[in-house]
């Protein structure tokens, strides 16, 4: 069987997979914080550490991927009938990607508090998890309409709309 | 303040440097769209403006957060509030980038 993968699929998707591990994490520790207690302290701190160490695998090979394999999609982008693939969601992705990745490296020194005995500590974690996950899903679906923006110039065929 | 309510200087000054880091993300964001000479100038130090870009934010990140670490900063501020501060940052900081590009 011939896969013909190519290393710009493979670090694409791995952006990806990491970033939904690191949504998914950070639920983790969304939950694990609703229900704090002294029992589930290490358990907490480790999925907070899973949040920023996936995270921060998403931005170095989405940001590999970026850099050096997204130029050639963004042409097909512009040119395409989905122009605002790139000019919206693209420019607000690669942007709001940092907010996301700061709040995963927040997470493991928010999660050095007893949450069990400090309210305001566990409203805090609550808080950063829960903004992860809202905009991790955010920039997971921009990722969906940027791809779909290649796909539908690509599914016009050759010199179409030219 | 209910001394067990209070936050550990790192937490409080790392999420004050946090607020601020994703305020000035997406001011930097603002600004390379307007000033294209600037999104030049960043590509030349790391080879790409959104490399430049991310890695200014996490120097800023990191330094505020020893800076307000070591100052005491963030203690002064009522942990509810810092919760309230980092929030408000992160929905302005989201939907003012999301905003610009629409419209801009």
């Amino acid at each position: 069987m011939d896969l013909n993968i190519t290393a710009s699929d493979v670090i694409l998707l791995a952006h990806a997979a990491f970033g939904v591990s690191g949504i998914i994490a950070g639920l983790w520790v969304f939950v694990e914080a609703l229900n704090a207690s002294p029992a589930n302290a290490i358990r907490l701190r480790t999925a907070a550490y899973l949040t920023a160490i996936c995270m921060a695998a998403a931005w170095i090979c989405g940001g590999y991927w970026y850099v050096n394999f997204y130029p050639a999609e963004k042409a097909l982008i512009l040119k395409g009938p989905w122009p605002f693939a790139h000019n919206i969601f693209m420019e607000t992705k690669e942007h709001l990607f940092f907010v996301t990745g700061i709040l995963a490296f927040l997470l493991p020194i928010a999660t050095r508090e007893t949450l069990s005995a400090n309210s305001a500590a566990r409203k805090l974690v609550l808080s950063i998890a829960a903004m992860i996950v809202v905009t991790g899903v955010a920039l997971e679906g921009a990722g969906a309409v940027i791809d779909h923006g290649v796909k539908v110039e690509l599914l016009r065929g050759p010199g179409a709309g030219h | 303040m209910d001394e067990s309510q209070k936050l550990f200087p790192a937490t409080s000054g790392f999420v004050l440097s946090a607020a601020v880091t994703v305020l000035f993300n997406t001011a930097l964001a603002w600004a390379k769209d307007i000033y294209p000479g600037l999104n030049d100038a960043m590509k030349s130090v790391a080879g790409h403006h959104w490399t430049t870009h991310g890695v200014v934010d996490l120097v800023l990140f990191v330094g505020l957060g020893l800076i307000f670490t070591s100052a005491r900063t963030g203690e002064k501020i009522d942990p509810n509030r810092l919760v309230v501060t980092l929030t408000g940052a992160v929905v302005i900081a989201a939907v003012g980038l999301g905003l610009w590009f629409a419209f801009v």
